[in-house]
């Protein structure tokens, strides 16, 4: 929060300008271009879309719209971590479609391993908390709503966590009041499912 | 359930979970807590798959914006005045003119200077938590964000180097669901008008929220002005008798015909329009209706449509269009997900009668919707000094202007 503040009183003073000359029609999202406009980011994420530093998100097989969505939040920094805000900074809104679609064109990351009991609690909860609602019968993401399906397991805890404090605010309040009803061990039940959902 | 039961049930759950692993395992998902967004859906509404649309983050690209499919009665005529904004929401006007633009994401607002010819499009705030709210006074320029309300002083001399924000209110509640602010100033000046919205989908929400607040610019007081609304994004006063009039927006998950949003206005003090017990004026909750009347409760004056979203109103003031606009409301009707055919999607005319009662409702401006795609969302409508009208866009990030040539 404090961060929060701090930065509002960084920005509340600056001043930005939108151009207004006539902008042509947006082209449509290429992955061919977000490959060669995602080489950055291969550093973290892998250069196939998975992960290769511990805690750091899977974006292989994500919603297009998913990847935009967050990217969006970085840039305006309604979204911090990993040091995020300051590497896209620079990038366009089609910048960010192309990276959306070029990982969307990946394929997913394979599932990951937890124990049986655990991965069937998990399951129960996440029907009972309607994760399946919004993320996908089998949690491969819609719409702007990410794929958990395989996600790195570090990386659901942490997300979860920081819904749940606040420390993340999300779009529309709902993640936050879905996370604020799992305690810690439904948090580890919960990314034990999804994170070994192939 | 409310909290305490909440608490003893997670206890029992955690107890269970202590006792022994295998058995308690597979109960520990059985006293369900669910997610507070989630309440009120069937079992069968799951399989719906319906989901909120994606947010309008970014603006449309000139090319990108569907403007000559947008439709207005005859002899009105629909343009595109300014563009670039991404998810351009409430609108407020300066006395000289300038517009300014509230959103809710990423968090800037705008200001839109007339040229002329051509639009100028400043974003004199970034990284505000929810600027959904603007009201002007005074030279002063008021942004409602989520739990605070923020004063830019002087403004329109420095919109290309906006002052730091002065504080005017910080203790709102910080729920994120329906937290952010529709905000009108009163006729006086001496009152911003604001929603505390329900903090889910439907509960039994804490006495602070559902309600319709405001906020004394002279003592700091802040006083609720009626309860039971589950979320006003849209509020006006009437121009004769400068009662506030607001729309409100209906429970999800009952089905797909109830409940409407509904148009209201506060005749007296200490109302409550219901919530979470009554909808519409005639329809108790399937869940916390059990031992409850309608009759307990104020009326709404219209239903406007199931989960149309309704959200900015204006009274129309202005004298450009024909005579029997004066005094009309315009709703921009944000458009429905709840629902398994998508309605709303356009602007709306409420002719009031003799008596100043709604008596017809009927479209002003569609075209936004094509079958079950859409290609914009109206968020605001606002009256200008020239009488023509402005339609904010969050889809688009654009506002459209309606104007009628009278030959």
């Amino acid at each position: 929060m404090t961060l929060h503040r701090s930065l509002e009183a960084t920005l509340g003073v600056a001043f930005f300008s939108l151009s207004l000359i006539a902008s042509p029609a947006s082209a449509a999202p290429d992955a061919a271009a977000g490959k060669a406009k995602s080489q950055v980011c291969s550093a973290c994420h892998g250069e196939a879309g998975i992960a290769v530093v511990p805690g750091v998100p899977h974006l292989a097989a994500q919603p297009p719209l998913s990847v935009f969505y967050q990217l969006v939040q970085f840039r305006e920094q309604r979204r911090l971590g990993g040091g995020m805000e300051a590497l896209v900074a620079t990038l366009s809104d089609q910048d960010m479609r192309d990276i959306g679609a070029h990982y969307a064109s990946l394929p997913p990351p394979s599932a990951g391993q937890a124990l049986a009991e655990k991965i069937a609690v998990g399951a129960q909860i996440s029907r009972q908390s309607f994760c399946q609602s919004c993320h996908g019968e089998n949690l491969q993401g819609q719409k702007h709503v990410p794929r958990i399906a395989g996600q790195s397991a570090d990386y659901l805890t942490v997300q979860l966590k920081n819904l749940r404090s606040g420390a993340r605010a999300d779009m529309d309040g709902t993640m936050g009041s879905a996370a604020r009803a799992l305690s810690d061990a439904d948090i580890d039940a919960l990314v034990a499912f999804a994170s070994a959902k192939p | 359930m409310d909290f305490r039961q909440q608490l003893i049930m997670r206890s029992c759950a955690l107890a269970l979970g202590i006792a022994g692993l295998g058995a308690a395992l597979a109960q520990q998902a059985a006293p369900a807590i669910p997610a507070t967004w989630s309440q009120g859906r069937t079992a069968e509404q799951e399989s719906l798959n319906l989901v909120p649309n994606p947010p309008g983050l970014t603006a449309m690209a000139l090319a990108d914006i569907q403007t000559s499919r947008l439709k207005v009665p005859a002899g009105f005529k629909i343009e595109l005045w300014a563009y670039g904004m991404p998810n351009a929401r409430s609108m407020a006007q300066s006395p000289a003119g300038t517009i300014f633009v509230g959103t809710r994401f990423p968090g800037n607002v705008y200001a839109v200077v007339d040229k002329g010819d051509r639009r100028e499009v400043k974003v004199i705030a970034k990284g505000m938590h929810r600027p959904n709210g603007v009201a002007f006074k005074n030279g002063s320029l008021y942004v409602a964000e989520l739990s605070r309300i923020i004063r830019y002083d002087n403004i329109e001399a420095n919109l290309d180097n906006p002052p730091a924000p002065v504080v005017v209110f910080d203790a709102l509640p910080k729920d994120e669901p329906h937290g952010w602010k529709f905000m009108r100033l009163s006729p006086d000046g001496n009152y911003l008008y604001f929603q505390i919205g329900t903090p889910a989908n439907i509960t039994v929400q804490p006495v602070t929220h559902a309600a319709i607040m405001r906020l004394n610019l002279t003592t700091n007081i802040l006083e609720t002005v009626a309860q039971g609304v589950r979320n006003s994004v849209g509020m006006d006063f009437h121009p004769v008798t400068k009662e506030l009039w607001f729309t409100n927006n209906g429970r999800d998950w009952v089905n797909d015909e109830l409940p409407h949003d509904t148009l209201n206005h506060v005749s007296a003090k200490r109302m409550n329009f219901g919530y979470p017990f009554c909808h519409q004026g005639d329809l108790l909750d399937p869940t916390f209706g059990k031992g409850r009347s309608c009759d307990e409760f104020d009326k709404p004056d219209m239903k406007l449509g199931p989960h149309v979203a309704a959200l900015g109103m204006r009274f129309y003031t202005g004298k450009q269009f024909p005579a029997e606009y004066k005094n009309n409301i315009f709703i921009a009707e944000h458009g429905s997900w709840n629902r398994s055919k998508k309605t709303g999607y356009q602007v709306v005319r409420v002719v009031l009668d003799a008596k100043g009662k709604p008596a017809k409702l009927e479209p002003f401006v569609t075209g936004w919707l094509n079958g079950e795609d859409y290609s914009g969302r109206p968020a605001d409508v606002h009256v200008m000094p020239d009488g023509s009208m402005l339609v904010s866009d969050d889809e688009a990030g654009a506002i459209f202007r309606v104007s009628y040539d009278k030959k």
